[in-house]
């Protein structure tokens, strides 16, 4: 600890930070632009000026930046000086030179940093009436819009596209009063974090594309804190609506789940809520394959009495994009053994295996910001960008620890990012990456190694080996690989934190195991091994620990005649089942399916209930670390959409089943969850419940700001109408509330007096990048067992072989289209590929295959046509399939398939 | 002026401090804290009898004074200047004819009685980002402090002299677009657009339009 003296006033602050840090980090107002409290310090815009001072004799002092300076113990500094007060607001007005000031008509404007410091810095008269200079935008692509005359040349976009997320697509251009910041030429980023820039940019030169087509200032949105459900990384988020419809979703700082980031498909992929496809009335067919009749909540409720009747030969599908209480509410109505998990047997299989390995090994789950501190990262089989894309990032990141680390004999402080970088060059630290094809991450790998899902088993299994791992040694490994797998294994053994990343999306459950091994090795040496597993949806954990059969388990109960109704929950059957499975679920007595958006099974069901996106109803998601965390309602949706639960709720209630679903609000439910399941007990105290409240008053959804309350529904009816109540939150739907702090998870968005910006978040923060004050939100709800006996998994796949006339076909994951309900949100979904079949270029030129040709794809259960893509990193004899497209069935991979060429009919 | 004007911010901690952290950020301090006492009343504010004088003159002058009541509606009251009276509202055209209104919510968000509501779409326009599809003014809300007009960037939105507001329904008081354009029209010529005398950001801002940088 250091005392420094701010003013003459003593504080204590950490050792070895800047005065920037500990200045925000204590409160105080001190303006600043190219410092980011992810991205440190660089001194490159002289706003932070502050006056240090020798010694309690010395009066005169000298400007420095507090960001490039070190709040050393003894360390004297003015903030409120009058000449460093000037200073900084003649910084503002140079920057304001150029700048076009035309907040009015600038998306940035409410929410912009550069307004907040204008304001800050006292600087509010412009002198300058010349000419300004201009610059041409560029157009980004469907997610970013570009408007570069806003610029003030902080650098903090460039940094963060190039040194932090590893894009290669942008940079600085031109020099002096000219330099720019943006592509080559005009053309889409192709960075997956590029939205980012959006809050990175302290200016309006960045901004979103998708809420320009229905732009709504910050302060008139109805916020609520909530949780991603684009893949099971869990990060936080803030939605925004207006006029019921989701206009933008912004992060939510979270310390140890995604930091201040977010990628573009969680950032852009909202825009399913407000799709022309959603259900927003029950629906009955009277014939299954009939023309489908909106019927009234009440006849809805009365048919679904009538057909799921007694409650016997009822089974219920449940979803992993559904929430906890959604699927407690399903199980309850059907009863445990009749709850099946909505999954193919496969991916029941690979989430059983992942939680097992979490539950009942000595490794602990590490979560992002333990990857992103790692000093020695091991990926096996996960193309992380495309399916876990924030813990790309992270890991990322962690290749700056180990090195970092060596730079302090250099006495470089970690925060200086600018000197860091340059000391560092290019060199890395230890990230092994061991995938079918390459990953975006390659770039920053120590090595690489490319194979087939098996030879990755005993890639896995040689380093366990190698690691002390009680397994037989892996024999016949090639010369060169098994001198990797040592290297590997020296290098997690050395490091302090070694992480080994792994998941479900490779389809190999020997895979997960192998990696279990490693990691459990690391944890037997006392290496404090951790274990990442990526798990593809919102709820896969969730949905994990709930439990319940497979899909091919339901459909063996309907061949049995032991089902003669099924309820669907939130599942699109078709991305989960074959098509025999399918046909077998068409052919049930009745079909009953609650959920948003029109598909197949909502399409193939007799009675449709319509459910409420996770914007619209509370949930408790479990992310791939096991962390359970609320996601609160930011608005009441449109027509007779309510919660999954309370439709189900409603219909115990409807066949005179009370008792057993007497939940009536969201806390009840959770505290009926948390005692059916002492697995979920931690879940009901993740939140605070609905009685919740601060100073005699709820959380507000709407900003103090919020505009056009008397007016808004003027048009409709004249009357403004009554608040909504909010039977299950302590937050309010209305702009009236109190207005301090919350905890943690109700934080419905990041504002503070003369904080507009995200950067308010400081003011959140217990120190800058601490926790949020009040710690923490979400709860582990598994830890490991560091004191169990470790039984290693020692199967050993054997060696790869390409076989003639088949071909190994392996899953292909896609940031944008892979998910299923960011792919239909129209900005998304004009970045996600057409289905194609992926083939090396060698491969393909031995089968005689173009580019572009289109080849029939044949396997069990599976036929069509595609065409063929070039992926130059594929293994011999192996060939990539995109998974969950639009347009593509499921199946079941690893598995080999039958190419021919498409016939010219 | 707001708690961060730097010449007047005594306390950082904006926000009322939660947890340990804040005891020991500069609120602690607590500095430049100086009570007021409220001065002691003496005898004669005790009695009253100045102020109960000051009352009576305040009569007498108005009982001597010239009459200002208007017979209205036989009568009608002459607004003394048209340009400073806050009366209906108008939402103003340029010289092509569009609506001035660059949609930025400024005057909705001025508005004290949250009776403004106003849906951007993007301008058809080239020389503008967005404009209104909707505005909506709810007449029988406004409580006709000006205080839009006083937000609005680019005098899209003015206060005019008409006063006689009457509907025979509350869902006619609501002015839409429309209405209020046609305001403009009826009283556009009595009451000309505030002429560029204004400053916006210390730059004037004349009637033609905002001012911008030159194209390169
Ligand atoms: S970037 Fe900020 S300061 Fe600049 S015009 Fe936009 S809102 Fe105003
Ligand atoms: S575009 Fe934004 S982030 Fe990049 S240099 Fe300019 S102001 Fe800074
Ligand atoms: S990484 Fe996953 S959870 Fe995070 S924003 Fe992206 S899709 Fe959402
Ligand atoms: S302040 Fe003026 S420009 Fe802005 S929304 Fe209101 S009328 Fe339109
Ligand atoms: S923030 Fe310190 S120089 Fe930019």
């Amino acid at each position: 600890m250091a005392t420094i003296y701010i003013d003459n006033q003593p504080y204590v602050v950490k050792d070895g930070q800047n005065l920037l840090r500990a200045c925000l980090s204590l409160g105080f107002n001190l303006p600043y632009f190219c410092w980011h409290p992810a991205m440190n310090s660089v001194g490159a815009c002289r706003q932070c000026a502050v006056k240090q001072f020798k010694d309690e004799k010395d009066t005169k002092g000298r400007i420095v930046m507090a960001c490039m300076t070190l709040a050393a113990d003894g360390t004297r500094i003015s903030i409120d000086d009058p000449e460093v007060r000037r200073f900084r607001a003649g910084v503002i007005e140079f920057l304001m030179v150029n700048h076009p000031h035309d907040c009015p008509v600038c998306d940035e404007g409410g929410e912009c940093h550069l307004q907040d410091m204008t304001v800050m810095t006292g600087h509010n008269y412009r002198r300058f009436r010349f000419r300004k200079r201009t610059h041409r935008n560029q157009e980004l692509g469907p997610l970013v819009n570009h408007e570069m005359n806003r610029c003030i040349a902080c650098y903090r976009c460039l940094r963060f596209y190039r040194d932090y997320a590893g894009g290669r697509d942008f940079d600085v251009f031109q020099w002096h009063n000219y330099v720019y910041f943006g592509r080559q030429s005009d053309g889409v980023l192709e960075n997956e974090f590029s939205g980012n820039l959006v809050e990175v940019c302290p200016t309006g030169v960045f901004t979103d594309k998708t809420l320009k087509g229905h732009y709504t200032r910050k302060w008139d949105l109805q916020t609520a804190p909530s949780i991603c459900v684009h893949c099971g990384l869990g990060c936080n988020t803030i939605p925004g609506e207006r006029y019921g419809i989701l206009r933008r979703i912004r992060n939510r700082y979270h310390r140890e789940v995604n930091g201040y980031f977010l990628c573009d498909r969680g950032r852009y992929g909202y825009e399913f809520v407000n799709s022309p496809r959603r259900i927003r009335q029950p629906i009955f067919r009277s014939e299954r394959s009939g023309a489908a009749q909106p019927v009234e909540k009440q006849a809805a409720l009365e048919q679904a009495a009538k057909i799921l009747g007694s409650g016997e030969r009822v089974i219920g599908i449940g979803s992993s994009r559904a929430s906890l209480e959604a699927n407690f509410a399903l199980r309850t109505l059907v009863g445990a053994d009749r709850f099946y998990r909505g999954l193919a047997e496969a991916e029941c299989r690979l989430l059983d295996t992942a939680i097992a390995l979490l539950r009942d090994g000595p490794a602990p789950a590490a979560s992002m910001s333990d990857a992103a501190q790692s000093d020695a990262v091991l990926v096996l089989g996960e193309d992380l960008t495309n399916t876990a894309p924030m813990l790309a990032y992270s890991v990322r990141q962690s290749t700056l620890q180990r090195e970092i680390g060596l730079t302090k004999r250099l006495h470089v402080s970690w925060w200086d990012d600018a000197a860091i970088r340059q000391a560092l060059q290019e060199r890395r630290g230890p990230l092994y990456i061991a995938t079918p094809a390459a990953t975006k991450l390659d770039d920053v790998a120590t090595e690489v190694y490319r194979a087939a899902p098996d030879d990755l088993v005993r890639f896995a299994q040689a380093l366990a080996h190698a690691l002390g791992a009680e397994i037989p040694p892996v024999s016949a490994l090639p010369r060169k690989l098994a001198a990797l797998a040592d290297v590997v294994a020296e290098a997690l053994y050395l490091a302090r934190r070694p992480v080994v990343v792994c998941g479900t999306s490779s389809g190999s459950e020997s895979l997960l195991r192998a990696a279990g091994n490693v990691a459990w090795a690391l944890s037997a040496a006392e290496h404090r091994g951790q274990l990442c597993l990526v798990l593809p949806d919102c709820n896969s954990f969730g949905l994990g620990l709930l439990g319940g059969g497979s899909l091919a388990d339901a459909c063996r109960a309907i061949q049995e005649g032991k089902a003669e109704t099924v309820v669907v929950l939130e599942n699109d059957l078709s991305r989960h089942a074959d098509q025999a499975a399918l046909k077998l679920l068409d052919e049930v007595r009745h079909l009953v399916a609650l959920d948003y958006l029109e598909h197949a099974t909502t399409a193939a069901a007799e009675l449709v209930f319509p459910a409420a996106t996770f914007a619209e109803a509370n949930g408790t998601l479990v992310n791939n670390e096991g962390r359970a965390q609320r996601s609160y309602q930011v608005f009441v949706p449109q027509g007779k959409t309510q919660a999954s639960w309370r439709w189900l709720q409603e219909m115990m209630v409807a066949v005179g089943r009370q008792a057993e679903a007497s939940w009536r609000s969201f806390d009840e439910i959770t505290a009926a969850l948390a005692e059916a399941l002492p697995i979920f007990a931690a879940v009901k105290d993740i939140a605070p419940p609905e009685g919740f409240r601060m100073a005699g008053q709820r959380v507000p959804r709407q900003p103090h700001r919020y505009s056009g309350r008397t007016a808004m529904h003027a048009q409709a009816d004249v009357h403004e109408p009554t608040p909504l109540a909010d039977p299950d939150s302590p937050l309010s739907f209305s702009m009236e509330g109190s207005q301090r702090q919350p905890p943690p998870p109700l934080v419905p968005r990041f504002w503070a007096p003369g904080w507009n910006s995200m950067q308010a978040i400081t003011r959140f923060q217990e120190e800058v990048n601490g926790p949020l004050r009040g710690g923490d939100s979400g709860r582990r709800l598994i830890e490991p067992q560091p004191d169990a006996a470790i039984r290693y998994f020692s199967d050993l796949p054997a060696e790869f072989e390409p076989r003639p006339d088949e071909w190994l076909l392996v899953p292909v994951d896609h940031i944008f289209g892979s998910e299923e309900l960011s792919a239909l949100s129209p900005g998304i979904a004009q970045l996600t590929p057409a289905p194609y079949l992926a083939l090396s270029a060698s491969d393909a030129a031995g089968a005689n295959i173009q580019e572009g040709e289109k080849v029939v794809l044949a396997m069990d259960g599976l036929h069509q046509a595609l065409p063929v893509r070039f992926l130059p990193s594929l293994p011999r004899g192996v060939a990539g399939l995109p998974v969950g497209l639009p347009g593509m069935m499921h199946v079941t991979l690893p598995g080999w398939a039958k190419l021919s060429k498409v016939t010219a009919s | 002026m707001t708690a961060n004007d730097p010449n007047t911010r005594q306390n950082p901690h904006d926000l009322p401090p939660t947890g340990e952290s804040a005891a020991k950020g500069p609120a602690a301090a607590g500095k430049k804290i100086a009570w007021v006492r409220e001065p002691e009343l003496g005898m004669a504010g005790r009695s009253y009898l100045m102020l109960f004088l000051q009352g009576l003159r305040t009569t007498l002058r108005h009982l001597l004074s010239r009459k200002t009541t208007v017979q209205s509606p036989e009568q009608r009251h002459v607004v003394p200047d048209p340009l400073i009276y806050r009366g209906v509202h108008r939402l103003n055209r340029d010289a092509q004819g569009r609506v001035k209104c660059v949609a930025c919510f400024l005057c909705a968000t001025a508005c004290p009685a949250h009776c403004i509501d106003i849906v951007p779409a993007e301008s058809p326009w080239p020389d503008r980002q967005k404009y209104p599809q909707s505005f909506t003014i709810d007449e029988l809300r406004c409580i006709f402090c000006g205080m839009c007009e006083e937000a609005c960037p680019v005098q899209a939105i003015e206060l005019t002299s008409l006063y006689d507001l009457s509907g025979k329904s509350r869902e006619e008081m609501v002015f839409d677009k429309a209405k209020l354009l046609s305001v403009f029209d009826q009283t556009k010529d009595a009451e000309p657009m505030t002429k560029g005398t204004g400053t916006f950001f210390g730059l004037p801002v004349s009637n033609e339009g905002t001012p911008g940088p030159a194209e390169k």
